[in-house]
């Protein structure tokens, strides 16, 4: 009754961990194969990379707002970390690649031969000359859609940004380029100041908001794909309760990933899992029957 | 995030300080702290007490903790991870280094529960030993010799009756740790050890799996405190 099928993955629920949350080693990744449908790894550009200083991650009453900075190993050291997966895990591996310009983006996929498919990062709102700030652009969305395309065989998600003027119009571009599915959305910006130290509470000021606070936002865009597009929309942005996986798939998500959820358990998609079955099993639909459904 | 204000600073010796805030943070030994010393970085730090914390400067913002004046304000998160587990019988506390730190706060803990506590405690020369005064019963082990036992905290762990001491509880340069959990497994007393693990750590809050350990636990949120017996050494 979980069960979904996406772009030819074949998934036991419609969970995908988010990218960013417990994707940097290849132990946690497995830990948490065993009950999402697949897990997408932290964002991986071709070279090593920092990130910001600490505090890069605070919390709030509605979630929290991050400006990790894509700090990343590199492509060929994280593909090493991540060899382990193809024996250990138990879902599809989707590899998130950041770059600035669609040759490059292009020259990440030959590394990850353990991918089972790719995510585009077009998205991250606090990285300089990559994420949001190659990813407003429509035109140079479809053209790095259509270079990875040309570079891999495997499916290629679009991960977009809710701060953008149109998303559907970013989303449409993808959609020529050749993309296999969309993933909305990303964080949205934002910031937190401390008011004893009257400073930002982010080493890097502002952030990335998400969890709770930004599920009503995420649930329009994807409403608003589903309606535009003819791909796959996987559903991403504050997804807490099972009631909200449910929200995400009527509103057009054929599969949601989940992140900022993560902080309450680490057994968060089991749990979600066993509600989400006894849910079906009431209703006596599949999930994937409620694709959509409240656009009917 | 919240503020605390350090109202008194104690030098130890050239790099080591403990720090003592202006108030309580309800804990349990062996917690860590995430601190934001505003301008540098936020480093996470264990507990030395329910108001303190003790900090070796081996980079740039410990540096600046040990040399910070008294009326300075840090934003803490916390205090989180999984303590140590009490006992109010027989102890050994087994430190290296600035490993000392949490096990000072357990230290005293455990001697509250009324517990028989001894503790073993290894540093590279007499000089790096510190707060010695607030520990009961202890030996020191000293790499070059100027004090105490010649040779590594190991080493002279080597040579005790391991196996009276109900709990063991270690915390030390990981070496060190592997060092002890050679020990431990040869004597068959894994399951009887806590260690408590450092990694570089990010959210300090579970989410973003810096500290993940191959075994696929946080240490912010499962350790840093872990069963021996846990860690695939
Ligand atoms: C749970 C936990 C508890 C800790 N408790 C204490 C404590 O009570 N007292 C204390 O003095 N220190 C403690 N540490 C270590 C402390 O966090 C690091 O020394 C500190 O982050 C270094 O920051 P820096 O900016 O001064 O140095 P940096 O310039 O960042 O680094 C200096 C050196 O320390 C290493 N380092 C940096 N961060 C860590 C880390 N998290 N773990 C191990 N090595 C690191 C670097 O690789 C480098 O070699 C603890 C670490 C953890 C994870
Ligand atoms: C700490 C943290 C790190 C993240 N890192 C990435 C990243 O590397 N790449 C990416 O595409 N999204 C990243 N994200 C965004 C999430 O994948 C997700 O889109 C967003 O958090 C909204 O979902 P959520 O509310 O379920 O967390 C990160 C989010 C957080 C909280």
């Amino acid at each position: 009754m979980l069960e979904v099928e996406l772009c030819s993955l074949k998934m036991k629920n419609p969970m995908m961990l988010a990218s960013g949350i417990l994707g940097s080693h290849a132990s946690s990744l497995i830990r948490i194969s065993k009950h999402a449908g697949a897990v997408v790894a932290k964002s991986v550009g071709l070279e090593a990379r920092e990130g910001y200083k600490n505090p890069v991650v605070i919390n709030y009453a509605h979630g929290l707002i991050n400006a990790v900075g894509l700090s990343s190993p590199g492509a060929r050291a994280f593909a090493e970390k991540l060899n382990s997966f193809k024996t250990e895990g138990r879902c599809p591996l989707i590899v998130s690649v950041f770059a600035s310009t669609p040759e490059e983006f292009a020259s990440l996929t030959s590394f990850f031969p353990m991918a089972d498919a790719f995510e585009l990062n077009l998205s991250c709102p606090h990285a300089e000359n990559a994420g949001m700030a190659v990813g407003s652009n429509p035109e140079l969305v479809r053209e790095i859609v259509a270079e990875v395309k040309r570079s891999t065989e495997k499916p290629v998600f679009a991960k977009l940004s809710p701060n953008v003027l149109d998303i559907v119009e970013i989303g449409k571009a993808a959609e020529e380029g050749g993309v296999d599915a969309v993933v909305a959305v990303n964080t949205v910006r934002g910031m937190s100041i401390d008011i004893t130290s009257r400073k930002p509470k982010l080493s890097n000021i502002s952030g990335g908001v998400s969890g709770e606070a930004i599920k009503p936002i995420a649930l329009k865009c994807v409403w608003d794909l589903y309606k535009e597009l003819e791909i796959p929309v996987i559903g991403v942005g504050g997804i807490t309760t099972w009631k909200d996986v449910v929200e995400f798939i009527l509103a057009g998500a054929t599969a949601v990933q989940i992140g900022s959820a993560l902080f309450y358990s680490y057994r968060m998609l089991y749990s979600l899992m066993e509600s989400l079955r006894a849910y079906t099993r009431q209703t006596g639909e599949s999930l994937a029957e409620l694709v959509g459904k409240a656009h009917e | 995030m919240y503020c605390v204000k350090v109202e008194k600073v104690v030098r130890h010796n050239k790099d080591t300080a403990t720090l003592i805030f202006d108030s309580i943070l309800p804990s349990y030994p062996g917690q860590f702290v995430m601190l934001n010393l505003f301008g540098y970085e936020e480093i996470p730090l264990s507990l030395s007490s329910p108001r303190s914390i003790t900090v070796k400067a081996v980079g740039e913002t410990t540096k600046a903790l040990v040399n910070v004046n008294p009326g300075a304000i840090v934003g803490i998160k916390g205090p989180s991870g999984n303590p140590f587990t009490p006992t109010d019988t027989k102890a050994l506390l087994v430190a290296g280094g600035i490993g000392i730190a949490p096990l000072l706060y357990l230290h005293d803990y455990l001697i509250a529960e009324g517990a028989n506590v001894h503790v073993l405690y290894g540093a590279r020369t007499a000089d790096e030993l510190v707060c010695l005064e607030r520990l009961k019963s202890y030996e020191v082990a000293t790499d070059d010799g100027s004090k105490g036992f010649y040779g590594s905290v190991v080493e002279l762990a080597e040579l005790k009756p391991l196996r009276k001491y109900e709990r063991i509880y270690a915390c030390g340069p990981e070496p060190m740790l592997r060092a002890f959990h050679r020990l431990l497994k040869e004597r068959r007393l894994l399951d009887k050890a806590e260690f408590s693990l450092e990694r570089l750590m990010r959210c300090g809050m579970g989410v973003c799996g810096s500290c993940v350990l191959p075994e696929g636990f946080r240490v912010c949120v499962e350790g840093p405190v872990f069963n021996a017996a846990k860690l695939e050494w």
